[in-house]
């Protein structure tokens, strides 16, 4: 008998961010995500998860739910889709200002404005480069799969916990409503969680002065200080947090470059190319910030022939793929928009065209 | 498959999110048109984005099913539309239809609207049930979502379907398990289960219920 049971990846991150120790959702529906809420409203009630579950009249609503949650150093979640992720944007800058640690998910679908509700990587500059104001990160993953999105989920929480930095679980839409066998992690024990009792709004008792959490600073020493600390913050986390998967890279001199689902349909091309007698591999970035620059500049090397990036997006991530080869190897891309899911055969056709 | 199940007019395939309705009603429509030359089936899905009958409308047709959609231009859209037509098959004496519900409380909803229709039909109603997915792993949770979704939808459920799976990692003790799972609500609900769906490349599951092997319509490319 497996552990396994049959989950929608919605489904499967709302689960896993339950076992890892979060009693607080806030939420506000829309496609293709709104099974998460939907998940949450049931479960969270439940006696074994004894948790809260609160609709949001909006996006806007919801993100200053987290800052407030989130302020109490207790784990918190929410989720959206790309308009509604938009609609976030000035809380995530608030809350990386005030270093405090949550956890977002975005499950990207087609744009920009309302677009359209089918899966899209159009996200991947918003998500990366900071779609608020003013010089922050966030961590950010990209899984394939559901068990991997189980396992980053997990991760996402610990990580924000331990850097007091929002984290960013950036899926498309088919990773969201695809479904899969998963196997999660037993229940976190709660006691055992980081307590942030040094600086949380936990209660004075009395006892001691009141803490403060806030990004204001009218003093500009004092703001380059608070700037000059986030961003030795952020150099640790490049340090310690890049993530990515190598497939098939040994003896590759085609190196396809891909995230997310792409990254997964990619390995099915580089299986087509070397029946082919072309020599590809994937390289896949899980960590989409940090990026593994370093490691994928590794394969600029003279007997790679070609980086062939993936995306369902115009071209976004490629411009990481291109810092980090620095013209030493040509770099190509291949892409669809607007909620379009390329095959892996339109994709090996393109490489095709290229080698 | 016994006669007395396909002979009905009107097939209708409810439960909960994610069950496996699609793959079920799909896969009766194919095995309904080779018994009978009219056969139509309705996507009436309000509530799923993707993984949907509308997805595999052009297969269907191949097969002289008759595949019954919103209007065109509204198939990616986030509204619950039902073609008129789905009420005008129903009342076709020529035409078999199968109804392919969306899951859950709001996806059931729509039974109530075909209502006129459906009263005077001979119409079948199938609970179909992964014992593998959240909020249908016990017995107790199986037995009072048959008897939520029906209230709302103002229907009896007419008989269950055994679906339990992890797709290609299903196990023979998962599936005995999820079938006799389902017996026993069987049981005590006194609703006849009529078949449990095997994917048709596991010759090596043996099922304790009628066997429907099924080929996987709602997978992914790659």
């Amino acid at each position: 008998m497996s552990g396994k049971v049959m989950v929608k990846g919605t489904e499967a991150i709302a689960e896993a961010a339950i076992r890892a120790g979060c009693r607080l959702y806030f939420g506000y529906p829309i496609t293709p995500q709104s099974e998460l809420p939907e998940y949450m409203a049931r479960r969270m009630p439940e006696k074994e998860v004894n948790g809260v579950f609160l609709q949001a009249e909006s996006e806007v609503a919801a993100v200053n739910m987290i800052y407030g949650a989130a302020c109490t150093g207790k784990r918190s979640l929410t989720s959206t889709s790309s308009p509604g992720f938009s609609l976030m944007q000035e809380s995530m800058s608030y809350l990386a200002g005030a270093e405090l640690p949550a956890v977002f998910v975005n499950v990207v679908r087609g744009g920009p404005g309302l677009g359209d509700i089918q899966p899209a990587q159009c996200d991947y500059f918003q998500a990366t480069k900071g779609g608020g104001h003013g010089d922050y990160r966030l961590l950010v993953y990209g899984p394939e799969s559901l068990q991997e999105a189980v396992e980053l989920t997990v991760k996402a929480f610990d990580k924000a916990d331990k850097y007091r930095n929002p984290v960013l679980l950036l899926a498309d839409g088919l990773l969201g409503q695809m479904m899969e066998p998963v196997e999660f992690p037993d229940f976190s024990n709660l006691e055992k969680l980081e307590k942030h009792s040094s600086w949380a709004l936990q209660g004075t008792e009395l006892e001691r002065k009141a803490h403060k959490v806030t990004s204001f600073n009218i003093d500009p020493v004092g703001l380059e200080k608070m700037n000059l600390n986030l961003q030795k913050k952020y150099a640790e986390m490049e340090k310690n947090e890049k993530m990515y998967e190598e497939y098939m890279m040994d003896d590759a001199e085609v190196v396809i470059v891909s995230y997310g689902t792409i990254g997964r349909i990619a390995k099915s091309v580089a299986k087509m190319a070397r029946n082919k007698g072309i020599k590809a591999g994937v390289f896949r970035p899980i960590t989409l910030w940090p990026f593994p620059y370093a490691e994928l500049a590794k394969w600029a090397k003279k007997e790679t022939k070609l980086f062939f990036t993936v995306e369902m997006s115009a071209g976004q991530m490629i411009e990481d793929v291109r810092l980090a080869v620095e013209g030493r190897c040509p770099v190509k891309f291949y892409g669809r928009m607007g909620g379009m899911v390329p095959t892996p055969t339109e994709i090996f056709d393109k490489l095709m065209e290229l080698v | 498959m016994g006669n007395r199940i396909t002979d009905h007019k009107v097939h209708i395939f409810v439960g909960m999110f994610g069950s496996g309705k699609t793959e079920a009603a799909i896969n009766f429509s194919i095995r309904m048109r080779n018994i009978f030359d009219k056969v139509s089936i309705a996507d009436i899905d309000i509530i799923s984005p993707y993984f949907r009958t509308r997805d595999k409308a052009e297969f269907l047709e191949n097969k002289d099913i008759k595949v019954i959609l919103p209007p065109k231009i509204y198939l990616n859209a986030d509204l619950p539309i039902i073609s008129p037509a789905v009420g005008g098959y129903i009342s076709n004496p020529e035409y078999k239809i199968i109804l392919d519900v969306g899951g859950n409380d709001d996806g059931i909803m729509v039974i109530g609207s075909l209502n006129n229709f459906l009263q005077n039909a001979d119409a079948a109603v199938y609970f179909v049930i992964n014992t593998m997915r959240p909020f249908t792993d016990s017995e107790e949770k199986i037995s009072s979502h048959i008897d939520r979704l029906s209230q709302k939808a103002r229907i009896n459920v007419n008989y269950l379907i055994c679906n339990t799976n992890i797709v290609e990692q299903t196990s023979q003790g998962d599936l005995t398990l999820g079938e006799k799972m389902v017996m026993r609500v069987s049981q005590n609900k006194n609703i006849p289960v009529a078949f449990t769906m095997v994917n048709e490349d596991r010759k090596d599951l043996q099922t304790l219920n009628e066997r429907f092997e099924i080929k996987r319509f709602m997978k992914t490319e790659w």
